[in-house]
């Protein structure tokens, strides 16, 4: 037989080697002892649990030398394939992040669970998380940006934390691209953008925690995958931390929430695998449906059983589904649990035990307590209408023992089960050697590229989108996604909140990614987003706390993404470990490839900083005629993955490098001098360098102008306007200030030039030699950067 | 009254969502302030030390939020639950001249059980809703600052302390928010009777300002509206999202002085103007 038919027939066989038990309920025992190989194969397949064939004879080598039976049940074997998905055990990549990003500055995370905890003050822990949920969202974009919100949150809030923050960086295809150019099975960029934000606007908004960072991105290496990634962050008193671990034997296992459903079975196995033509039909039910309006109820029920002192473990039920709650929450404590599975509600009769076993229904939560609490605890979720039951008990034995009405229908060692395989996963090196810049024409008209890039969608602002979410809701938001004069307002750096109303501490966040970089050089383009993430803090006045990074990539079992994973992860351990900052959180999804080509590499990086009071939080704006500026930092001939060479439809050029000393020594300068009260306005450079940062701090302003001289920053007045080089900063300080601030520059003063100054006639100046290279009115530019997506999402006003 | 004895309560169901900081600024100006969920007055599924009676409380409070999901009319079914299972309680809560505050969605509500605008003097509400507040002109939620007037001359005990004619920032946040009369006949009554609160306007100061300045597109600009005796009140825009200077998106451009007093902000007076009054009057 050759290979190909001995597939097909084993496609057929292996069913032979499964029987149905007569228990009265849907129950198969797998023979995989008589499978071949190819029907072990054909099995996982069919089966959708995405094990390979190694993983296949894995599992059916444990099962011969357990005690019990020598074959697994569907629920055993579903089960392993979750656990072991590359979602849940990180089989790629762990290798990969140990080398490079785990064992970073460690000290400073106080736990690291289902949320990362870090300290914010002497009484409070912050709990942050990011994560994708980008498969679901390519199908399903409203359900499944919603329920990417509704899983970030479960995180926090099972640490015993209170939301106060979301933020949503998001990555789509061109938007104007044209029908015609759209792969087979891919959906619109446009119809993807307008379902994701809906999603994450009907659901943040009606649970009532403020979205107030993110972004959005276009490449067009997003076009048949694109990339939801979400991030939240919550505070805990740190005596009311709980641990996603149960208290010891004899707790009792507390259900709470939406009942169990068929919505989101194999969803982990989904997220690990490449999108194709297919995915629509074949992955629908891998899609959770949320609820918002059970989750806000969750979360209260939760928070208040927590407070009340009534639990002893706390887990959110994530990819995986019951199966690895149970599990985790029994197994981190050393002990094993006995899950009743008849007990667990659902959302339809006749469910089989596997079905409800693997299911990643959303809104559910986990708790374990003490059985003399578990009354309170019902009645707590009654008040709520939130549904809750008793499942189970946490056992001595370290295995997962789960029954249905008193059969037995998995029972499954923690170790082996949770001690999913490990890959080390071979690379093909692509070297990247720096580039000069190619030879262009030099645009005649600057102000024209300059109104360009203000249209670009990678500078375009993004307000038609921000405004959708409720960024003020908590009443803690200090500085907003768009800061400045009203009715004119900018693009801000970061979100500043004031989050804890006994505490003066400002908590700053944003988040950074530059695919344009990243895909030229995966090393220096992630180092970059660390760059721009601490650049971005320091602009509002904060000093980075924590990092979260999400680390979106394509098929790990192809070595050429499998070296972008391990650069990227290189150039963001590099700068962190420099900077003595840790990853408090973070998620990896591979497999985001289709037929057609594999997404950038994305490192999405979160920044958390910490503002010593938030009355230091400063703006991008301009605040007064007279003032000077000033620029920090070396501009360089650095236009590789440049907004400048997408202008001229070129490539080549280096990636711009970042220096961690110097990145530190500036941020901090930057940081100390607006804790001094000499910067009434900050705004870091990047896309469009210079010229779009100036045209954003005047636009911003709603009146004011600029007159600035660009030779001192370097002698081709393209790299002084255009470049975009790592680690500046433009600085807005009052005369009279000017000594103080000069002062508190010291240890750069090496790197900060005075540039210019501010003017009262809202036009933008850019002098080069003899000429303006741009002298253009502030307004007109900020409708050329305003009008550009409504325009292009077809709703101009 | 003592200020220190006066009790609000911060109604709240699921979906809910401004409980925490409403709760919070009526503690800042100096009174008791507690979060009520509605099965605490009606008695089911709560412990005993939970119950709570509306008529130990001085003011009641309806937060912002997405009661019930807001899946069908916004506000509809808390306004349902409320009028059917504290009704009476409410009746005469309001006929006692006690306070009831409604922001955003707490204001869906009171327009959908009756209690604004009622036109009536001495009702507390009317059988049927007489207005409605519905979807943005835009079609969707948004979030952004709306400039507001002070249109009241006198009668909204919420606003005392604001001038006539001065205009405020409070931001807005919501996406059904159009104001619109059964009867737009009834318009000149409302502003006889000196209904009227909060209209919107714009930077050059219109009367008829247009979206964004209008976020929804309300009928004769409206953003808040009280009863007859000035004791119920309701408004789009969200005052405790302003009770601070630090809150307002422009505080950087105008310090955290802006002329109300230290990080005081544009709302502020009305949680002062209320207290002030059941301070005086009660």
């Amino acid at each position: 037989m050759t290979d190909a038919t001995a597939a097909s027939a084993a496609a057929a066989s292996w069913e032979s080697k499964v029987e149905k038990l007569g228990v009265g309920f849907p129950l198969r025992r797998f023979r995989l002892r008589d499978m071949s190989d190819d029907e072990l194969l054909a099995c996982s397949q069919a089966m959708s649990i995405g094990l390979s064939l190694e993983e296949m004879q894995a599992a059916r080598d444990h099962f011969l030398g357990r005690d019990g039976e020598d074959d697994p049940t569907d629920v055993e074997l579903e089960a392993l394939g979750q656990a072991w998905s590359e979602h849940c055990c990180y089989k790629s990549s762990k290798p990969v992040l140990k080398a490079n990003v785990y064992g970073i500055a460690e000290d400073k995370i106080a736990a690291r669970e289902d949320a990362g905890i870090v300290e914010f003050d002497d009484e409070h822990y912050y709990a942050v998380g990011l994560e994708s949920h980008n498969h679901p969202s390519a199908i399903e974009p409203y359900g499944g940006a919603a329920t990417g919100v509704g899983g970030i949150l479960r995180d926090v809030v099972c640490m015993g934390a209170q939301p106060v923050a979301l933020v949503d960086p998001l990555f789509f295809g061109p938007l104007d691209m044209k029908n015609a150019d759209l792969p087979p099975g891919v959906k619109h960029p446009r119809f993807l953008l307008d379902g994701v934000i809906s999603g994450i606007r009907d659901y943040g908004n009606r649970v009532g925690i403020p979205t107030v960072a993110g972004g959005i991105t276009f490449h067009e290496g997003y076009t048949g995958n694109c990339l939801v990634n979400v991030g939240c962050i919550g505070v805990v008193r740190k005596d009311e931390l709980v641990h996603s671990k149960a208290g010891g034997v004899g707790d009792v296992f507390v259900y709470l929430g939406n009942p169990t459903g068929r919505d989101g079975i194999h969803g982990v196995a989904f997220a690990s695998e490449e999108l194709s033509e297919e995915s629509e039909d074949a992955s629908r039910s891998a899609v959770q449906v949320g609820d918002a309006i059970l989750k806000e109820p969750l979360m209260h029920v939760t928070l208040e059983v927590i407070r009340e002192g009534l639990t002893t473990g706390c887990k959110d039920f994530g990819g995986g589904g019951l199966s690895c709650v149970a599990g985790e929450l029994a197994y981190d404590a050393g002990y094993g649990c006995h899950i009743e599975l008849e007990k667990i509600p659902t959302k339809v009769p006749g469910m089989a035990p596997w079905e409800i076993w693997v299911s990643e229904s959303q809104e559910r939560m986990m708790v374990t307590a003490k059985a003399e609490n578990v009354e309170r605890i019902l009645q707590i979720a009654a008040k709520w209408d939130v549904p809750a039951v008793v499942c189970g008990t946490v056992i001595e034995e370290k295995v997962n023992h789960v029954t249905f009405h008193d059969e037995t229908v998995l029972r499954l060692d923690l170790e082996f089960s949770t001690g999913g395989p490990v890959y080390d996963r071979p690379c093909a090196v692509r070297t990247v050697e720096p580039e000069p810049t190619p030879e262009l024409p030099v645009p005649e008209d600057m102000e024209e590229v300059l109104r360009w890039m203000l249209r670009h969608s990678s500078v375009m602002s993004k307000e038609w989108v921000v405004r959708q979410y409720d960024h003020e809701v908590r009443a803690n938001t200090v500085l907003k996604p768009f800061q400045g004069a009203l009715g004119s307002e900018g693009p801000g750096d970061a979100a500043v909140l004031k989050p804890l109303d006994a505490s003066d501490r400002g908590l700053a966040l944003c988040s950074d990614v530059n695919p344009y970089l990243t895909e030229r050089d995966p090393y220096w383009g992630s180092a970059s987003a660390v760059d721009e993430t601490v650049r971005n803090l320091a602009a509002v006045g904060a000093r980075l706390s924590s990092l979260c990074d999400n680390l979106n990539f394509g098929n790990p079992q192809k070595p050429e993404r499998m070296w972008e994973l391990y650069e990227a992860t290189r150039g963001l351990g590099d700068v962190a470990r420099a900077l003595d900052v840790p990853f408090s959180s973070g998620n990896v999804s591979l497999y985001n490839e289709t037929p057609t080509r594999p997404i950038p590499p994305t490192p999405t990086v979160m920044g958390v900083g910490i503002l010593s009071h938030y009355k230091h939080a400063t703006t991008l704006d301009l605040k007064a005629a007279g003032n000077r500026l000033y620029l920090l930092g070396e501009t360089g001939d650095e236009f590789g993955g440049s907004l400048y060479l997408r202008y001229h439809d070129a490539e080549g050029g280096s990636v711009p490098r970042t220096d961690a000393k110097v990145l530190a020594d500036s941020a901090e300068a930057v940081v100390s001098a607006i804790e001094a009260g000499t910067v009434r306005a900050a705004h870091d450079l990047s896309e469009g360098g210079l010229a779009v940062a100036l045209a954003e701090m005047c636009f911003a302003s709603g009146g004011l102008g600029a007159h600035v001289h660009a030779d001192a920053l370097h002698e081709d007045p393209v790299v002084a306007l255009f470049s975009e080089s790592n680690t500046r900063w433009l600085l807005e300080v009052p005369e009279d200030r000017a000594a103080d601030f000069e002062a508190a520059m010291a240890p750069v003063a090496d790197r900060l030039r005075h540039v210019g100054s501010v003017t009262d006639d809202g036009r933008v100046r850019i002098r080069t030699g003899e000429t303006y290279a741009v002298d253009a009115d502030a307004a007109s530019l900020r409708e050329e950067w305003a009008n550009a997506l409504p325009r292009l999402m077809g709703v101009e006003a | 009254m003592n200020k220190s004895d006066i009790k609000w309560a911060v109604l709240r169901i699921e979906g809910t969502n401004s409980e925490d900081e409403s709760a919070q600024v009526m503690r800042e100006i100096g009174v008791q302030s507690e979060i009520v969920h509605l099965k605490q007055f009606t008695g089911h599924d709560v412990a005993d030390h939970e119950r709570r009676n509306l008529a130990d409380y001085d003011g009641l409070w309806i937060a912002g939020g997405f009661s019930a999901g807001d899946y069908i009319r916004a506000g509809a079914i808390l306004a349902a639950r409320v009028k059917s299972r504290l009704g009476n309680d409410l009746s005469e809560f309001v006929e006692a001249g006690k306070p009831v505050l409604g922001i955003c969605n707490g204001f869906q509500i009171l327009v959908e059980t009756g209690l604004l605008p009622n036109l009536e003097p001495g009702q507390a509400y009317t059988q049927a809703p007489t207005a409605a507040l519905h979807l943005n002109d835009c079609g969707h939620y948004e979030c952004r600052p709306s400039l507001l007037r002070h249109v009241n001359r006198g009668n909204c005990k919420f606003t005392t302390g604001i001038p006539h004619d001065e205009v405020r920032t409070v931001i807005s946040s919501h996406a059904e928010g159009k104001f619109i009369l059964a009867d737009d006949r009834d318009y000149e009554r409302l502003v006889d009777q000196d209904q009227v609160v909060f209209t919107y306007t714009d930077p050059d100061g219109s009367d008829d300002p247009a979206y964004p300045w209008s976020p929804n597109g309300a009928a004769h600009a409206i953003a808040g509206v009280c009863n007859p005796e000035g004791t119920v009140f309701g408004m789009m825009p969200h005052p405790e999202r302003v009770f601070y200077r630090r809150n307002h998106p422009d505080w950087t451009r105008t310090g955290l002085d802006a002329g109300l007093g230290f990080d005081v902000g544009d709302g502020r007076a009305v949680f002062e103007s209320i207290v002030d009054y059941q301070v005086k009057r009660l």
